[in-house]
């Protein structure tokens, strides 16, 4: 089975590296057969769009990783208004120190931005379907305001919280305090009773 | 995107016709933007289309990144004085928020230039919009739109609310894979009553 996984795996993490060292326009598919090993042949098998669809895959692939790591660091938070503050507070610190976005970004938005916008609604869904177990959580509880839809709910708080962490705004989140109030006011004020 | 409007001496010197050559500029670099995308767009390109001879134009602004940067700071503007006008036009808090995200949301659907740059030059706006730029967005919108929300919020409130929905607004601008259509009116105030309100008015409701 991992036959066919770990090549695919190791091309993308090869070409994730080399976007580190060199950038993304400096890139080549020569570069990730080097670093990963694998083969051209393979690699356009695997990738038959070549370097653009090597970047596409390669930027969700590390966002993937990104909220992964995110939703294992808050999973077992005690209610849905602490799962957010917590993670709200860790993916800002996480998106600070994250070195190879702060590079790209710096260097080459354009190229990197729209690719984000691409792979940006396979992170909606992932939030939105790690959210919703927590809400109906909530509303078993009793804590859900009267009539709220989850399946409206849950989108909206992920598509908002991804907001969020890229652009706190005035929000200071390194500040519990002031996440706390964005939270429990601004984001759940409408969800939570 | 949200950029502080130029004063220009060649502007008050100009004979004050019924289009200034600014407006006609503007005009035309949006005309311009719609039909080729901004990359393709040249200084010629907006002055024939402007009906200016190349010359008087590039003695007002320059080339094009100053003729590109007044359009939008002048669209910036515009937009915003739409979207507060929408607000004026409301009764109640409720309403006015309905106002401005169905305008926002519209003036957005009908920009012709706009619309070309998400679709094919998505490069060219997001860089304004997301991460560090984002934010500078969101504080610049919703100090924009502020003027509109005084009347219906305590004073603490009111920058704090203009940036939350500006926050709203362009994440649905930006992933339009939303369930919720914003330029529909009955639609957006279902979800602005069920999801947006009840947030901005904690802790003490005002309306």
């Amino acid at each position: 089975m991992n036959v066919q996984v770990e090549p695919r795996e190791r091309v993308l993490a090869s070409t994730y590296a080399c976007v580190a060292r060199f950038g993304m326009g400096k890139t080549t598919v020569e570069d990730v057969v080097k670093e990963s090993g694998v083969s051209r042949a393979s690699i356009y098998r695997l990738f038959p769009g070549g370097k653009d669809q090597l970047l596409r895959e390669t930027v969700g692939w590390e966002m993937n990783r990104f909220f992964t790591r995110l939703a294992e660091a808050v999973y077992d938070a005690p209610d849905f208004a602490s799962l957010l503050e917590e993670g709200l507070v860790f993916a800002h610190r996480a998106i600070q120190e994250h070195e190879v976005l702060r590079k790209v970004l710096e260097t080459e938005p354009d190229r990197l931005l729209p690719l984000i916008t691409v792979e940006q609604h396979r992170v909606l869904d992932f939030i939105t379907a790690f959210l919703l177990p927590y809400l109906e959580r909530e509303q078993r509880a009793g804590r859900v305001r009267p009539g709220v839809d989850l399946q409206v709910a849950a989108p909206y708080v992920a598509r908002l919280v991804l907001s969020l962490i890229g652009s706190p705004g005035r929000w200071d989140m390194d500040d519990p305090e002031q996440v706390r109030l964005l939270v429990r006011e601004e984001l759940l004020g409408g969800i939570l009773v | 995107m949200v950029l502080p409007t130029m004063s220009h001496e060649a502007e008050s010197l100009s004979p004050a016709p019924t289009e200034s050559i600014e407006d006609r500029a503007v005009r035309a670099t949006l005309a311009c933007v719609a039909r080729h995308g901004l990359a393709k767009t040249t200084f010629d390109d907006v002055a024939r289309e402007a009906g200016c001879a190349r010359a008087t134009l590039y003695r007002y602004f320059g080339g094009k990144r100053q003729i590109v940067r007044i359009t939008i700071a002048r669209e910036a503007a515009r937009i915003a004085a739409s979207i507060r006008a929408a607000a004026d036009a409301e009764a109640t808090f409720e309403d006015a928020v309905v106002a401005m995200f169905v305008r926002a949301a519209r003036e957005l659907r009908d920009h012709e230039a706009l619309q070309f740059l998400f679709a094919f030059e998505p490069e060219v706006v997001l860089p304004h919009v997301t991460f560090d730029a984002g934010t500078r967005f969101l504080v610049g919108a919703g100090s924009a739109i502020s003027p509109a929300l005084t009347r219906f919020l305590p004073a603490e409130r009111v920058e704090r609310t203009g940036e939350w929905l500006a926050r709203v607004a362009l994440t649905h601008a930006l992933a339009p894979t939303s369930p919720i259509d914003l330029t529909d009116e009955a639609e957006t105030r279902a979800f602005v009553r069920e999801l947006v309100l009840p947030g901005l008015l904690r802790p003490e409701p005002t309306t």
